[in-house]
């Protein structure tokens, strides 16, 4: 029983960070329409710019995350001026496109810059696991879980009752009206990048303290596919239950049916879930569904 | 208050939808352009709060000023804070959201929150029918009430003028009434109203100025009463023959008379 439930409390764990990463998918998608295949990307290169503040520049954690932080927001706004400002009004296959290139760039500039050897990134939380009777939780796993239910609450409050957030929920609902509103998509776009990068940023510390880093970490932005679709595209506060249930599913896949089976189940079978009740609910569990009179 | 001089509007650099219009609204009026499918008024009213960028048309030649200022081609961010809201066809509700949001968003150049409450609860005591509905997610309300809520929404920017694409399109006919009534009401509390309308004896009915469109050109234009009892608009626009009984539908389908206006 002991440890079932530590697969399954890791596995929650886990799956929060996923949906961390996923909400960055979801952030940049509400405002932009684009489905930003490069966040795995940016979390790598939201990494390695922590690394290089707090391990090779040996900046204090208080001084090297805002920087961190700042230089991510500076990314995703170039990204949004550079690749997407140009690419308004285009079919959402040339956004994908758009994105695939964007990964590959961006996957190449990590290498030219950090290059691919395998670095050790800062413990930033602290490293030893919490023992509570049976349990056994990384702590880096367990600040990261309540950050990211604290950053969903924040982005859902922002997002439906803020002034700055209904105007990037009504960009979300349709462009056009937006603007007969008086509200600018372009600065609602740019605003959404910036976000969906420092989100990036935030997932890479989490997943990441006191383990390596390397270019071929990106590949967390492939297993948050899963959880953004399955909540659907749209709910911030759906990312929560979709990444604990990918998670748990995955760590009790991890606990049991790896062994057994000899195989890797546990890295499929989110992917097998996600389609699953993509089959059921095209739009995910919290995704807005079309709502048209007839 | 709005002036259009000879404006015209192009789509893709190829199609030119509006071909040289000139008109003029003044303050307090309400005015209203009339004309079939593809006259070309949906686009001037895009043009005006130049929301015609998505769709890759742009104003080409001529001037749209509102009071001084020139406003073709603006940021549609700076016509709203000038005082020009425009309410699209097709009620275009944010679907997902609550009407109480939809209100709060269509006042948020608004910096003041008090002055922000102050406009909402203006607006639940103007359309009391909002005020019920205030929890209510607004892709599920009803045609009227979706009406009612994207002018009440366009009223939350607290503009100088309106313009308001088919707000009759779709709705039963007491849910035509409701909204007529409503944009009268804004008339005669001084806010001055563009109206585009395809329900020609509706627009007539509250509005002092009309213009006639057809493709892309202004073809008639005078007071509402002079329009009612302009031959043409009665039989092609009002449906009534020359007694002023509804026209049959035999009689419309075999109509041979040319427009005066196309010579």
């Amino acid at each position: 029983m002991g440890e079932f439930l530590n697969y399954t409390v890791n596995g929650a764990l886990i799956g929060l960070t996923y949906a961390l990463v996923a909400m960055g998918f979801v952030v940049i998608y509400r405002a932009s329409k684009v489905f930003n295949l490069a966040q795995g990307e940016l979390v790598v290169l939201g990494g390695f710019i922590v690394w290089l503040m707090m391990i090779q520049l040996d900046l204090p954690l208080i001084i090297g995350l805002p920087i961190a932080f700042l230089c991510a927001g500076i990314f995703g706004f170039l990204i949004d001026r550079i690749f997407f400002s140009r690419m308004a009004g285009q079919s959402v296959f040339a956004m994908v496109m758009v994105t695939i290139g964007l990964m590959i760039l961006l996957r190449g500039v990590v290498l030219v810059a950090f290059g691919a050897q395998v670095r050790q990134f800062p413990a930033v939380f602290p490293v030893f696991p919490v023992i509570w009777g049976d349990f056994l939780i990384p702590q880096a796993m367990l600040y990261g879980g309540v950050i990211t239910v604290c950053v969903a609450l924040g982005l859902a409050w922002f997002f439906n009752r803020t002034r700055a957030g209904l105007r990037m929920t009504a960009v979300a609902e349709d462009h056009q009206v937006a603007m007969s509103l008086g509200i600018s998509v372009r600065r609602s776009v740019i605003i959404a990048w910036i976000m969906g990068s420092m989100l990036a940023t935030l997932g890479a510390i989490i997943f990441l303290s006191n383990r390596s880093i390397s270019f071929i970490t990106s590949e967390i932005g492939l297993l948050a596919l899963p959880v953004a679709l399955l909540a659907g595209l749209e709910s911030i506060a759906g990312l929560i239950l979709a990444g604990i249930l990918i998670g748990i599913v995955q760590g009790l896949a991890a606990g049991y049916l790896d062994p057994a089976l000899g195989a890797s189940v546990s890295s499929v079978l989110p992917f097998v879930i996600m389609l699953m009740i993509l089959f059921i609910r095209p739009t995910g569990m919290f995704g807005w569904k079309t709502i048209e009179r007839v | 208050m709005l002036t259009l001089n000879n404006v015209e509007v192009m789509y893709s650099d190829v199609i030119l939808a509006v071909k040289g219009i000139t008109l003029t609204v003044n303050k307090g009026q309400c005015v209203t352009l009339v004309g079939g499918n593809g006259a070309g008024k949906s686009t001037t009213l895009k043009a005006i709060s130049n929301v015609i960028g998505p769709e890759d048309g742009r104003v080409t030649s001529g001037t749209i000023l509102f009071g001084d200022r020139r406003i073709d081609n603006r940021e549609p961010s700076q016509i709203v804070a000038a005082g020009i809201v425009h309410v699209m066809e097709g009620r275009k509700v944010l679907r997902h959201l609550t009407v109480d949001q939809n209100l709060l968003v269509g006042g948020h150049m608004e910096r003041s929150g008090r002055e922000v409450r102050r406009r909402l609860e203006s607006m639940y005591e103007l359309i009391p029918r909002l005020a019920q509905l205030k929890t209510r997610t607004a892709g599920y309300l009803s045609g009227g009430e979706q009406q009612l809520l994207v002018i009440g929404r366009a009223m939350m920017a607290n503009p100088e003028l309106i313009m308001i694409d088919e707000p009759s399109l779709g709705l039963a006919p007491l849910a035509i009434e409701e909204v007529f009534n409503l944009l009268s009401h804004l008339k005669q509390n001084g806010i001055t109203l563009l109206l585009v309308e395809q329900n020609s004896s509706a627009a007539l009915s509250i509005a002092d100025y009309g213009y006639v469109m057809e493709n892309g050109r202004i073809v008639l234009e005078g007071t509402s009463d002079e329009l009612r009892n302009n031959e043409d608009v009665r039989e092609f626009y009002l449906g009534l023959n020359v007694e002023g009984e509804r026209k049959s539908y035999r009689e419309i389908k075999h109509y041979k008379r040319r427009k005066r206006w196309l010579g």
